[in-house]
Parts: structure tokens; sequence; C-alpha cells
């Protein structure tokens, strides 16, 4: 169900070190960035997420200017290979941010997006493989329902990650949450509703 | 390397050779009963006990400190954070009795609801909780410095305020950093002389009424009864010692365990 909305407008320029970011990205749905190892994928993630602050430029969610709100009032989840939380077991972990939102979860809901995304595995989630705890964080932030959720290479070490994004793709739709994902392969971008590509730093839209 | 070795071991004997030469000497030559008196044994108790609570308190109200150090740069509070560990403790001592006293409105308040800290257990812990906390915050801020601080933007990202992230997602993370750090301002507490022998000589409540602590005790054992007995009872004294950092070592050996 597409909404008659922009959801995401980000117009940022950061400066960090010698590299220079000057990102523009407007648009909706599931927004695959690709670009190669330094261009500057994860830094306009964090910018969108609140982790840094733009130099200048202005981001909005939703027409809401978000640009200097902290991280946790934004609406915004960031799921990195490293973003977990590491004493939870997955059951506990995977209900953790609904409840942070006060959002009550129905149970049938959970059991969907486990077997969606092929979490059938228990036990505390620091001892999971590294692809199995990216399941874990992906459907946390999915059932905490954020307004946007960004992924930084978080779904590239999952088996079979093309079926995941597909899945992951269609119960982000179904929840209204726009996903932004980054990724090296080109080839992912066919699965995403938008396409954007980072080269030293500028962005170009693609479609 | 054969000369980093040799240097190494020069170094590791300068260390460790007088604290066996004492255990030898204590409990072999220079032996004094009084050394091992009931009295010795109390005051280890006191000196213990006191030098737990004040690790407890450096973890209550410093866990927090150190973990702001951790994430944010701070240079002139970790500055004002280090003063009691580089001053001469006496002062630490001196400063307490002039904060307590009648000459500070602080000092009147505690008067009026009739708290002591001169002599009592809880002057004790006060000033052994000063003197060793920059040792715990020192020791928690590069562990707090080593957790990925991924966690916490993801819970941040979640929703959670930082306070909620800091007690749900930080502290249940750091707790073999927090005993591990907590054991060596323990430690630090239990060595302590200059500010206590300033605030609690000797303490004036039950159970501990007329006890001083260790430290103290060894000094006045010293100066009472000369080097025999003063021997004698540091030697107890650093078998406890040895039996804490056991108990640290172990701690720091099996860190997935707690």
């Amino acid at each position: 169900m597409k909404r008659e909305r922009q959801l995401i407008e980000a117009e940022v320029k950061k400066k960090l070190g010698s590299f220079y970011l000057e990102a523009d990205v407007s648009d909706e749905d599931f927004i695959c960035l690709t670009g190669k190892n330094g261009s500057g994928k994860t830094t306009l993630l964090n910018l969108v997420g609140g982790v840094l602050t733009p130099d200048e430029g202005c981001i909005k969610l939703n027409s809401k200017e978000i640009t200097n709100l902290p991280i946790e009032r934004r609406g915004v989840s960031i799921v990195t290979p490293d973003s977990y939380i590491p004493h939870l077991d997955v059951d506990r972990h995977l209900i953790w941010g609904a409840k942070i939102r006060g959002l009550t979860v129905e149970s049938d809901y959970v059991a969907e997006v486990k077997s969606s995304l092929g979490i059938g595995f228990d036990g505390k989630v620091s001892k999971l493989s590294l692809g199995m705890r990216e399941r874990v964080s992906l459907a946390t932030s999915l059932i905490s329902r954020p307004e946007l959720i960004l992924v930084d290479e978080a779904l590239s070490n999952i088996d079979n990650h093309r079926d995941f994004i597909d899945a992951f793709k269609s119960l982000a739709t179904k929840a209204k949450v726009d996903v932004i994902f980054t990724t090296q392969y080109s080839a992912d971008s066919s699965q995403a509703s938008h396409h954007y590509q980072l080269e030293s730093g500028k962005s170009t839209r693609l479609f | 390397m054969n000369w980093l070795r040799i240097i190494s071991a020069v170094s590791l004997a300068l260390l460790v050779i007088p604290v066996f030469l004492l255990l030898y000497e204590g409990f072999g030559p220079l032996r004094e009963p009084v050394g091992y008196s009931l009295n010795v044994f109390r005051s280890i108790e006191l000196t213990l006990i006191s030098s737990a609570i004040a690790a407890v308190a450096s973890v209550v109200l410093f866990t927090p400190l150190s973990y702001y150090f951790a994430r944010n740069k701070n240079s002139i509070g970790e500055t004002l954070s280090d003063i009691p560990a580089s001053i001469p403790h006496p002062i630490i001592g001196v400063a307490i009795l002039v904060l307590v006293s009648p000459l500070t409105p602080f000092g009147k308040f505690l008067i009026s609801i009739g708290i002591n800290f001169f002599d009592s257990v809880l002057g004790l812990i006060v000033a052994l909780t000063i003197v060793s906390a920059p040792i715990y915050i020192k020791s928690m801020q590069p562990y707090f410095q080593s957790m990925n601080i991924a966690h916490e933007n993801y819970a941040l990202g979640l929703g959670a305020s930082r306070f909620r992230t800091f007690m749900s997602v930080v502290i249940p993370n750091a707790g073999r950093g927090i005993l591990s750090a907590s054991l060596i301002s323990m430690s630090r507490a239990m060595s302590e002389f200059g500010s206590i022998s300033i605030v609690a000589y000797y303490v004036l409540q039950q159970p501990f009424y007329g006890i001083s602590p260790a430290p103290v005790l060894i000094y006045q054992y010293y100066t009472y009864y000369g080097l025999g007995a003063a021997v004698t009872a540091s030697a107890v004294m650093i078998l406890v010692s040895i039996a804490m950092m056991i108990v640290l070592r172990v701690v720091k050996r099996y860190p997935h365990e707690i």
C-alpha cells in the first residue's frame, strides 16, 4: 500500500577528515544505497539516524524535521552487523523495542515475522552467528514499528539474502515501515523501490 | 628479547621481594603473638567491611560518571576526578574534617541531624570511597570505551531513553568490568592510611568500638611494640591482600561467566 507522501528527505553535507559527503535522498518505501567502500553510505545513514550531525542541510521524516533530534526521538532504527542487545535471548530481544515504545505485540505477529525471516532458533543473541543475529536485529526493529529502518550492510551476511530481502520488504511494506539499506552488490537494487548510488561522497538517484 | 626479560625479572623482584620478606619474617624469625591477636583480626575485619562498602559506594555513585567520561570527551572533568588520587591523602582527611565541621553549613546540618564522621565507621567509609573512587573510575572508563557503541545506538534507535539504555543495555553487559574495577578499588581502599589516620584513627562505634583500621593498627604496633609486632600483623594483612588478588585474577580469567 503506497502512501501519498514522500517519507524521507535528506539533503546533507558533512566533512569527516578529508572525506566530504554531499548527499540528497528524497524517496519512500524500500530504498537501496550502493557504493564502494568509503563512498559515504555509512556516513549518510549515521546522519539520518542521528549518530552524526550534518554540517549543513536538513533531514525530514514524513515532513517533520529531525535534523537535530536525538537518536531516541527520531523514530528511526539503525541496524548494523553489531546492532543487538547481547544479554537477551531471542524471544525477549524480538519484543524489546516494541515494549520500549509501549506497543502491544500480538504473539501471532511475532510468529509470522519469525517464520518469514527464518528465525527458527533460540538462545542468547550474543552467542548466535552473525547472520542469525542480523535476522533477529532486523526482526526486532520491524516489530518495534519505527517510521524508518536504516540497514547498514546487515543483509549481506544472511544466507540466501535475496530471498531474505524479499521477505523483509514484504513485512516492512505491510507494517508501513520504510527502509533504506546499503549493499555492495548492485544486483540487490533490483529488489528495491528506489536506487541511489554514492561515489566519493556524492549521491546519484538511478531510479 | 633476553635483555627485556632480565630487566622485567629485576623490576618484578623489586616489587615482590619486600612482600615475601615480610611474610617470611612475620611468620618466622620476627613473629610476635600480638601480631596475630584478636585485635588484629578485628582490625582486618573492619578494613575488609569498610573497604567493601566503599567499593559498593563507588559502583553506585561513580559508574555513571565513568560511563560519561568513556562516551564524552571531558578533559577538565577527568582531571578533577583524579584530584583525590593525586594529592597527599592526609589532605583528604583534613578536607573531610573541615567539610563536616561546624565551620560549614553542610557540617552544621550533619551535626543537627546527629551524623558524625569523626572516629566513626561512616567517616572511615567516606574517606575510603573518596580515595578509591578515582581508581574505580579510571578502571571502568576503558572498559566502557571497549564496549561496542552500536549496541547503545541500536537501543536508542528502538526508542529507549539514554537512562533506559544505560540501565538495560550497558550495565547488564558490564558486570565483569564492574566486578573487576570494584575489586581493584577495594584493594586500594584496604591499603589506605593517610586520610583514615586523620578521620578514623580508631572507631568509637559498636561493633568495632576501639578498633583501628588495619593500616593504622600496623603503624600503632610499630610505634608501641616495635618491628616484630608490626611485621607479623603486616604478614597477616598481606595474606588477606593476596587472597583478594587471587579472586581478581579468577574474575579476569573467566570473563564470560559473569
